[in-house]
């Protein structure tokens, strides 16, 4: 089998126009890899900047209310991993920044305006569209024949009967153009490593490794099926065009037909009525900044009982901190129970549509690549979560220091820079991958059962090389 | 040897060939004389495997010791030989070879296919560059090189020159004075008279006459297998 690998390897290395093709596709790619490095770092580091510009706003921040600087607010950032440029995921859609502040919740904003022409025009250029649409539509073009041809030049009979089994001799071929894809992927992958390898550890490792192996099972399913097509119809023009009918069902059509089809199965609110339901239940709660509303008044009469005392001007705290921090809880019920909601239906959602890799591979690509890239909604809403229990410590802090600030400075409940700068900024933890690599069960399991059927049923129908008209 | 018995086979209940009886000595060059779907293929295609008989049964024996001749010691020689465009004689000789799990060094490479009739020079340029005799040649030498017992040669001499022609007939006089045993299937009368040891002629998958070529001549020939088509 080596031999006949071999020898399909020089039948590339010496076909001109397959020189000329693979030198301008391993350009593309890593003049596609390099941009996304460039881009991916240079995200990075507005990040970095925007963070020590707030930093720098907390930190320079004088005597001030502790209530207005929540409304002042932060920011969380989502961070661009070192491979979330090699498949972009939802980030495009859902953006990478969080505006954190008091009494709301807010939407992620702000993906990277750079490419917005491009987007317009031709959809986003990234690596992963390369990866996804176009290695295999190359490999689909370099495998509809590969049997064919040699049934056609009569080559088969002659290898055959030099000892090899016709299973042997598709098998070899199949390798052969296996090892051509995973030379193109690995070099766009070692490139990504070479300028980014101090930052890679073993997470990044395990994530590359998922990457790498999801793409290579389905670079495997895309040969093994357009081989399997041509044996099935010993035509050239037919194994071509169901293929190609097969690759746009698979990439194009089904994911869009089973997304919308997975979205009616756990409908979601619309933006606009989500809204109204929440503000609906956010009116049964305290109003911070209301005072003439009766739960204050009850508040107020507990915290008074609570302190012993008359009136709120003999309370040794500031009664509005108190007030403001129970708004906030209130508020934060509220979120949970919409919010939770929907994000357990997008959770839902994925696994529906995870389920569909069963007849669509692709989509079981797209999780795994996602995934390994940091970029899917899991680990999106992770960061929404995070940023969450981020946004209701800080901001319990700061109605901690509006209630009980030893406030020494004139004018008012101000409190010191000192307590500004103690707020520590949010600090993102990515996902560990290895410890969430269940919930990729169905993405890894559908991958691999394709390839063993597909390379099953290749098998049982080269067993024997035989003629039958 | 080869020894079919009886053989009968169809294809979608279509006779390709009808208890076809044919022995072919070690050292003897049988020519099979047929039109376009007589069986000629068919029968090839049974010895080689790629297809099974209805019925009947087939031997390939050594005369030698009387031992089964495997599949790996059977050459075959098609109409075209379609080597690899982007490899030398050489390399072509050398890749089949390899996958028969057979190495040779160059020099017995080259020795290989000076014996089998090509040029020297001729066998380190691209296949792409050779004629299809030459061709036909380096497909011989593939045979040759698994020393192969039996050689079975599909339509060897369609669309050859005079002088390929003649070529091919010394090779194969020279592959039987080894004791090969050589089946040819051919639409070329004269060249089977001139080659072959022993002439079938095969119509509609049965085979319809026998004879040795040294008891016709060619005018003769051509004048039974013409009757036997008209018929």
């Amino acid at each position: 089998m080596f031999t006949i690998f071999k020898n399909e390897w020089k039948a590339f290395l010496r076909n001109k126009l397959f020189l000329f093709f693979s030198v301008f596709f391993i350009s593309l790619l890593i003049v596609t890899t390099y941009f996304g490095i460039i881009q991916n770092n240079q995200q990075i580091q507005n990040q970095k900047s925007a963070q020590e510009h707030m930093r720098k706003q907390w930190e320079e921040m004088g005597p001030y209310n502790a209530h207005s600087a929540a409304h002042f607010g932060t920011y969380a950032f989502k961070p661009n991993s070192i491979l979330s440029n090699l498949d972009e995921g939802v980030n495009a859609v859902t953006g990478i920044v969080l505006r954190l502040e008091g009494h709301k919740q807010n939407d992620v904003a702000f993906s990277e305006a750079s490419q917005s022409i491009f987007v317009s025009q031709f959809g986003k250029f990234k690596i992963s569209l390369l990866f996804q649409f176009i290695i295999p539509l190359l490999l689909i073009f370099f495998s509809f024949n590969i049997y064919t041809s040699e049934i056609t030049s009569g080559r088969l009979k002659l290898l055959i009967v030099q000892g090899n089994s016709f299973s042997k001799i598709i098998f070899a071929k199949i390798m052969t153009l296996l090892s051509f894809a995973a030379l193109l992927f690995i070099i766009s992958i070692l490139f990504q490593l070479l300028f980014n390898y101090n930052q890679i550890g073993w997470e990044q490792i395990f994530r590359l490794s998922i990457f790498l192996i999801a793409y290579l099972l389905y670079y495997l399913i895309i040969i093994s099926f357009t081989v399997l097509v041509s044996l099935i119809f010993k035509n050239n023009t037919s194994a071509l065009s169901l293929t190609l009918i097969c690759w746009f069902l698979w990439t194009i059509f089904l994911p869009k037909t089973i997304g919308s089809f997975t979205e009616n199965l756990t409908t979601q609110p619309s933006r606009f009525s989500l809204q109204n339901s929440m503000d609906e239940d956010r009116a049964k709660g305290i109003d911070g900044h209301n005072p003439e509303d009766k739960r204050i008044k009850d508040l107020e009469a507990k915290v008074l009982e609570e302190y012993n005392v008359d009136s709120l001007s003999q309370l040794p705290i500031n009664f509005y901190g108190i007030l403001l921090q129970a708004d906030e809880e209130y508020g934060n019920k509220v979120w949970d129970k919409h919010y939770g909601k929907l994000y357990s239906n997008l959770i839902e959602q994925k696994k529906h549509y995870q389920l569909s890799g069963i007849i669509n591979p692709f989509a079981s690509l797209q999780s795994l690549s996602m995934a390994a890239s940091g970029t899917d909604l899991i680990h999106h809403l992770d960061f929404l979560n995070k940023a969450e229990i981020y946004r209701r410590g800080f901001i319990k802090a700061l109605n901690h220091e509006y209630t009980y600030g030893d406030f020494k400075i004139d004018g008012g409940n101000l409190s010191s820079s000192d307590f500004f700068k103690s707020i520590n900024d949010f600090n993102y933890i990515e996902l560990s991958i290895q410890k969430n690599i269940f919930k990729y069960f169905t993405d890894i399991l559908f991958l691999i059962l394709w390839t063993i059927i597909l390379l099953l049923i290749i098998h049982n129908k080269t067993k024997k090389y035989l003629i039958n008209e | 040897m080869i020894h079919l018995k009886n053989i009968t086979k169809s294809f979608n209940n279509k006779i390709a060939l009808n208890n076809l009886n044919l022995k072919i000595n070690s050292g003897e060059i049988y020519g099979l004389l047929g039109a376009n779907g007589a069986g000629k293929s068919t029968t090839i295609n049974l010895l080689l495997g790629f297809t099974k008989a209805d019925n009947g049964e087939i031997k390939m024996i050594d005369s030698n010791d009387e031992s089964k001749i495997e599949k790996d010691r059977i050459g075959y020689i098609p109409e075209n030989v379609n080597l690899y465009p982007y490899l030398s004689g050489i390399e072509n000789l050398d890749y089949f070879s390899k996958i028969a799990n057979l190495n040779f060094s160059k020099k017995q490479l080259e020795d290989t296919l000076v014996n089998c009739g090509l040029e020297k020079d001729s066998t380190q340029k691209l296949i792409s560059d050779y004629s299809k005799g030459m061709r036909q040649k380096v497909g011989i030498a593939i045979a040759y090189a698994k020393n192969a017992k039996i050689y079975l040669l599909d339509e060897p001499a369609s669309g050859l020159d005079p002088y390929s022609s003649n070529e091919l007939s010394l090779i194969l006089k020279k592959l039987k004075d080894q004791g090969s045993t050589i089946l040819m299937a051919s639409h070329d009368i004269f060249r089977v008279r001139e080659t072959c040891d022993k002439i079938g002629i095969l119509k509609s998958g049965v085979l319809v006459k026998e004879m040795y070529s040294k008891d016709v001549t060619s005018k003769q020939l051509e004048k039974l297998y013409l009757d036997f088509m008209k018929n």
